[in-house]
């Protein structure tokens, strides 16, 4: 039930206010001076206040303000019903924080209409109120379960080989985490196994399966799998742990000593070889994402290429083909094989990553990176 | 509005319409877009005609339509765009869809 306090020095008015009110099913308590209002508008919390200009004991400009600093963030209509009705007044009261005017001596069902737009307005900003603490606490929530999973995230890649003049790994996170992750281990036999994946989804979901994909990763550096074996246990697992509508997009790629590759790709866009003459080829992803697919119908033919004395092979996550600049133009496939051409013409792979970075940055300029970035390179070993 | 379903009773056909951006947020109305038909159809189509984008999530949302509907049900994807086409091709959704 909606409370209203009415503030009024004549007896005759706070009864006419009162029956009205009581009318539209409004609580009411009156009070004749200042000092009581302020005493009842703290206890009784109203969500509506009738005041006059004139006020035993202060004046209506200077209650009216006190009142909406008491109300702190809730709003309360403050409803002037006054016998001064100069422009110059009615001019003050507004002024001074007042929300309507209303002439006495006052036409009922005018003042019964007013009330009710306001009580409608008192109800709206409440049914807002609510809505925006809901949406503040999901937010808060979210922002959490980011956190969460770029910890996860950031705990397994750490298992991770670290850059080297062989491999350079550059993750750049985004506020919204998207899945990506980057794993490359040199295996006892010198070959280095390398898994580039983005899961679906954003946020804490999009962590979840990263975790058995990592432990079964690094299982099979340890026991020397080899990759269409991997690429079926990998999509095993997701399959039977990931809801239908989540999947991991991914490169799983072998690269002997000698440079020689041999490499599963599902749901991922083209990776890049930079030849050492600047030409660039590509390898291409052919299956469907991993964890789509029941082990009867998944496919694990693997293709082959070669890595060269000065060749770079380079992996991008969409998150680099989709960057967009200032003008909202996406950096695309030609963009992207442009700049690896250029930057990985530098001998020292640091180096090379440090400037490719350096241009991604500038391309994104002042936008806001929207996606999780990931970029691998490797050169060969035989170097 | 940016889901739409008409149906072809005749035909057998029953069309979703999405319009705009094809993301997580459609997650709810999507599903609730094949799944609350009073019956099963033998082709469903998924006009992307209007759509500007679509992410992993989407495609998420598709291959769980295409494990909702009955095997012998046939799922068009049609009028994406070239952008969007390449994303479909990229994860081979030719396997599961028909792509026009």
């Amino acid at each position: 039930m909606m409370k209203l306090l009415c503030v009024d020095s004549e007896p005759v008015y706070r009864e006419i206010i009162s029956l009205c009110a009581e009318k539209e099913g409004v609580e009411v308590k009156s009070v004749a001076s200042y000092e009581e209002a302020i005493l009842t508008f703290e206890s009784y919390a109203p969500d509506i206040v009738t005041l006059d200009v004139i006020v035993k004991g202060g004046s209506g400009y200077d209650l009216v303000q006190k009142l909406k600093a008491l109300s702190g963030n809730r709003f309360v209509p403050m409803i002037f019903l006054a016998s001064h009705t100069a422009d110059s007044v009615m001019d003050k009261c507004f002024k001074a924080g007042a929300d309507d005017f209303i002439p006495k001596p006052f036409n009922e069902v005018l003042f019964n209409i007013r009330l009710k737009t306001h009580m409608r307005h008192v109800e709206l900003m409440k049914e807002m109120y609510r809505k925006n603490k809901a949406l503040t606490y999901y937010q808060k929530m979210i922002e959490r379960e980011h956190e969460m999973a770029h910890h996860v995230l950031d705990h397994i890649q750490t298992r991770s080989e670290k850059n080297s003049e062989q491999v350079a790994i550059t993750r750049l996170s985004a506020a919204s985490f998207n899945g990506d992750l980057a794993l490359v281990k040199t295996r006892s036999d010198a070959a280095r196994l390398v898994f580039v994946g983005d899961f679906t989804g954003h946020g804490l979901p999009a962590s979840i399966g990263a975790l058995p994909v990592m432990q079964t990763f690094f299982d099979a550096v340890d026991d020397l799998v080899c990759v269409n074996e991997l690429a079926v246990r990998i999509n095993r697992i997701l399959f039977s742990i990931l809801p239908d509508y989540m999947f991991c997009a991914g490169y799983l790629i072998l690269m002997t000593q000698e440079g020689e590759i041999t490499y599963w790709g599902g749901g991922m866009p083209n990776a890049f070889i930079r030849r050492s003459n600047g030409l660039v080829d590509y390898l291409h992803s052919n299956h469907m994402p991993l964890g789509i697919l029941s082990a009867s119908e998944f496919e694990a033919d693997l293709q082959n290429n070669k890595l060269n004395a000065g060749d770079t092979l380079v992996i991008v996550s969409d998150g680099v083909l989709e960057l967009k600049n200032c003008s909202e133009e996406m950096l695309g496939d030609k963009k992207v094989k442009n700049l690896i051409s250029n930057a990985y013409a530098e001998k020292s792979l640091i180096t090379a990553q440090q400037i490719i970075e350096q241009q991604l940055a500038e391309y994104l300029g002042e936008s806001e990176q929207l996606d999780d970035i990931t970029l691998v390179a490797l050169r060969s070993p035989c170097l | 509005m940016s889901i739409s379903i008409t149906v072809n009773d005749a035909k057998d056909i029953a069309t979703i319409t999405i319009i705009g951006s094809f993301d997580f947020s459609l997650f709810n109305e999507f599903r609730a877009g094949y799944s609350d038909l009073t019956k099963p159809y033998k082709t469903y189509v998924v006009d992307m005609s209007m759509v500007e984008y679509l992410d992993s999530a989407a495609l998420g949302m598709l291959l769980s339509m295409r494990n909702a509907i009955d095997a012998d049900s046939n799922i068009q994807l049609t009028g994406a765009n070239a952008f969007i086409k390449n994303i479909l091709m990229i994860s081979r959704f030719d396997k599961r869809f028909d792509i026009q």
